[in-house]
């Protein structure tokens, strides 16, 4: 299978960024970690750990996964359900949060 | 007027007209996306449950999140490999991608053995599916989310014993690595997010 | 990667007919299951309406039923009509069978796949049988299972059937996600060269866009599941009140699925008429991409409508308007697609063959279908409709002429096509003059009913005497409902019958254009013997200044055709 990356990259250069971006998730899990640990108050506190959640995510999805050079279907085969799973949650927020 | 053959490669075969990725990663793209559904259900559930019923701050306070924290490096770790598995297969360096899925394959033992002693402690300290709404999403959603694991694992083991007795280079098979790839990123990807929710909110 | 090999048709009995991999054999296992499914589901109906006509008496051929019972059935009925007869029958069965021929492959992008996809179903099919033996009995907490009836075993009665009732739905919803998966590759990644999308069959575009709203949809009913069968046998409280939980939780997530569930049997209901009707109009779909785009607008509208299931469920009544507002928007691009199945067949050169004949059936019944919805999903309207008959006859009037006038539809038009046969016109029409007739009187008599306030899911209604004057419409619509029933046996008859001595068929017994008419009848094992070259849309009948009335998708362009228009 011959591979899709551009002339240039090499094997190494691959395996590089594949670590470096396994070092970002290690140094972005140990930030999460510290700021749990902190005594920051909690909404702060939630919004970084679940920010940093995001970003790891982010990661994975754009650099493991290949979604950076996937054609446009892939990210509306990926978004599209991710946008809807938030939109359900979002309309039971009057009847599961404040009426149960 | 070629006849209905198709070429055994990664490409659409020859002919066809498409406007798609080739077909197996389409098919586990559209898999991914009725995942995503399934998990963000329970997730979309959890949250606005936890959010009415004041956050069970008694009940989540029992979860180990260094246990926890433990479990996320390696699953990250395991996506490592396994896109390491997947980049030695591009450059046909056939033992060292074998080596990786095996490392996958290890990895992935270590999360659900962690696992387990997370539910081992927790059970006998009484904590059960029924000791409190809390519980009831930890144990469903780790649950369901370590069935994916062991299928993950399943799925790398078949391709680690293919690479190593070699019927994985035959064909097309080593784009198969590519799509288990995907999986079991997309099941690292859940965990980024089932840790903060369980164990540090 | 697994493309779809060519290779040489397997031998034996077992690889050949029973876990084959060819799309074909697929297809006719799912047709006999949803067949054999639909006995199943039209004897309950058959239990019901008896029932309902004149209660504690003793059912010919199944002795009395009590309320309980009567729950049971009717749980059954709805489950195996909406998961066992629709689902496999317009997308198990005609979309395997199709999609593949209509645009120019030579099987489904994963084979294998397609085969664990009905092997999946069959097992289910076979757990929800085994649960009508159990202690106990069958689920009998609705198709709809709403908490706590569901979850709590006092109120029903009824504790491992419920819990067979959810996996015999989960393995369901697996097994079509694996098809709607094989059915969304396929289509994007296997069309013959000159099928652009845009020359897409109708019936594609609908069994696509019913494979990604089925997708998209499922994946918070399977968590819901799950939260159900753990609230059943580990003693948690999702959905509990008692425990804690939140039986409304329960409902919207059912709802959000089903909804667009009903829309995924519709459309290729509809796909099979839009492709039936130019046929026998002989002339061009009226409209085919206003018909697509409203069929995109009304999959993406059906993903926000569902909480008009709800109206009177105790939800926030703030949602209540924003839901209803949608829910009339979703009439919309239904009306598009209706008034342009109307205006394909305006004018035509109308043959009323069988497959004509339902088609065009199931148009006329499914528009009281459609604008009775509106009744229902305006929530003003509906706080008096919910819950009544009025609810029961419109979900009738939509569903059944899909799945069993468009079905139908299909069965007659492409039976040649699966089986080499031809199928005999007058059982045909018999069959269809039992069937639109009866229908219409089993359920117009209950729209009545329901407007004077019968509730539904009443297993008897003499104990209320403010529903003393809908009795005669119970009576009319059970006799109606026998003889629809025993309207089916003509269909029985024709296609046993046709299957073992009916008279053979050509490549192309319609003159139909579309590229499943290019190959012989049944196709080979490959399909196509070469690869079809596609150099037109589906549609060219009566094209003027044309040869003939009908121009075969692989036809290629004559330069010689006069240009001119037809001076008028």
């Amino acid at each position: 299978m011959k591979t899709n990356e551009p002339l240039g990259l090499t094997a190494e250069s691959l395996d590089r960024s594949s670590v470096i971006v396994w070092m970002w998730l290690v140094g972005l899990l140990g930030a999460g970690m510290m700021v749990f640990m902190l005594p920051i108050p909690r909404i702060p506190t939630l919004l970084l750990i679940f920010g940093i959640a995001g970003f790891k995510a982010t990661l994975v999805i754009r650099d493991y996964m290949h979604l950076k050079g996937e054609k446009l279907m892939i990210y509306a085969i990926a978004l599209t359900p991710l946008l809807l799973a938030i939109a359900l949650a979002l309309v039971l927020i009057p009847d599961i949060v404040f009426h149960h | 007027m070629s006849t209905a053959v198709q070429t055994a490669s990664a490409e659409v075969p020859v002919g066809y007209e498409s406007v798609a990725p080739p077909s197996g990663k389409l098919g586990v793209w559209w898999f991914l996306a009725s995942e995503i559904m399934v998990f963000g259900g329970f997730i979309g559930s959890y949250v606005l449950l936890r959010v009415a019923h004041g956050g069970w701050p008694d009940q989540a306070s029992h979860v180990n999140w260094r246990l926890g924290a433990i479990n996320t490096l390696v699953l990250v770790t395991s996506s490592l490999t396994m896109i390491l598995a997947l980049n030695a297969v591009r450059i046909e360096r056939r033992e060292r991608a074998a080596r990786f899925l095996l490392l996958t394959v290890l990895l992935g033992f270590t999360f659900l053995g962690v696992k387990s002693i997370e539910y081992t402690r927790e059970l006998s300290e009484g904590f059960t599916p029924s000791s409190g709404m809390f519980w009831s999403f930890y144990y469903i959603m780790t649950g369901l989310h370590g069935v994916h694991v062991l299928g993950g694992i399943v799925l790398n083991a078949i391709l680690y014993i293919a690479a190593v007795r070699g019927t994985l280079w035959s064909g097309n098979r080593r784009a198969r690595v590519e799509f288990a790839g995907l999986y079991w990123h997309f099941v690292d990807v859940v965990w980024i997010f089932l840790f903060p929710l369980l164990y540090l909110a | 990667m697994e493309v779809a090999t060519s290779h040489t048709q397997p031998t034996g009995f077992i690889r050949r007919y029973l876990f084959s991999t060819d799309h074909k054999v697929i297809a006719k296992q799912y047709l006999s299951l949803s067949l054999a499914m639909a006995l199943v589901g039209g004897f309950t109906s058959y239990l019901i309406r008896w029932q309902l006509a004149w209660p504690e008496t003793n059912i010919p051929g199944w002795g009395p039923i009590g309320p309980d019972d009567y729950n049971a059935i009717i749980t059954m009925h709805g489950t195996v009509m909406v998961f066992f007869v629709a689902m496999p029958f317009l997308l198990g069965a005609f979309g395997n069978f199709l999609i593949p021929l209509m645009i120019g492959a030579n099987d489904m992008a994963f084979p294998r796949l397609n085969m664990i996809s009905f092997w999946t179903l069959f097992t289910a099919s076979v757990v929800l049988t085994s649960s009508m033996f159990v202690p106990g009995g069958a689920a009998a907490a609705g198709w709809t299972s709403y908490a706590p009836l569901s979850d709590n075993p006092i109120y029903t009665g009824v504790n491992r059937g419920q819990n067979l009732w959810i996996l015999a739905v989960a393995l369901e919803f697996g097994s079509f996600l694996m098809g709607g998966i094989n059915f969304l590759t396929t289509t994007l990644n296997m069309r013959a060269p000159g099928m652009s999308l845009s020359r897409l069959p109708i019936l594609v575009w609908m069994e696509i866009t019913a494979a990604v709203v089925f997708l998209l949809s499922v994946g918070p009913l399977i968590a819901g599941a799950l939260m159900l069968l753990m609230d059943r046998t580990l003693g948690t409280g999702f959905f509990r009140p008692d425990r804690g939980g939140d039986p409304l939780l329960w409902e919207h997530l059912f709802w959000f699925f089903g909804h667009p569930e009903v829309y995924v049997v519709a459309l290729p209901g509809f796909g099979m008429m839009l492709e039936i009707i130019p046929v026998f109009a002989r002339k061009p779909i009226f409209g085919y991409r206003t018909i697509i785009w409203s069929t995109i607008a009304a999959g993406l509208l059906s993903f926000i409508v569902w909480a008009h299931h709800m109206f009177v469920s105790g939800m926030d009544p703030r949602l209540a308007t924003p839901f209803s507002v949608t829910t009339i928007l979703i009439s919309v691009p239904f009306a598009i697609i209706v008034f342009a199945m109307i205006a394909s067949v305006w004018r035509g050169a109308i043959v009323l063959s069988t497959a004509m004949l339902f088609a065009l059936g199931g148009l006329a019944t499914f528009l009281v279908g459609g604008v009775t919805g509106i009744f229902l999903g305006s929530a003003t309207t509906d706080i008096f409709l919910h819950g009544t008959y009025f609810v029961v006859a419109h979900f009738h009037y939509t569903l059944f002429p899909v799945t069993f006038f468009g079905g139908f539809a299909g069965l007659y038009y492409w039976f040649p096509k699966m089986f080499g046969r031809m199928m005999n016109e007058a059982l045909g029409k018999i069959h269809f003059l039992f069937t639109f007739v009866c229908f219409n009187a089993v359920f117009i008599p209950l729209f009545l009913a329901g407007l004077k306030g019968n509730p539904r899911r009443l297993y008897e209604m003499s104990s209320y005497d403010f529903l003393k004057p809908v009795q005669q419409f119970h009576v009319i619509a059970t006799i109606a409902t026998i003889g629809l029933l025993v309207g089916q046996l003509p269909l029985v008859v024709n296609f046993v019958y046709s299957l073992v001595r009916g008279k053979t068929a050509t490549a192309n017994p319609w003159q139909a254009n579309t590229l499943e008419w290019t190959t012989a009848s049944p196709p080979p094992h490959e399909n196509f013997r070469k690869m079809p070259m596609v150099y037109r849309a589906p549609y060219e009948y009566s094209v003027p200044g044309a040869p003939s009335d009908w121009i075969p998708q692989t036809e290629p362009p004559q330069p010689i055709y006069p240009v001119t228009a037809v001076a008028d």
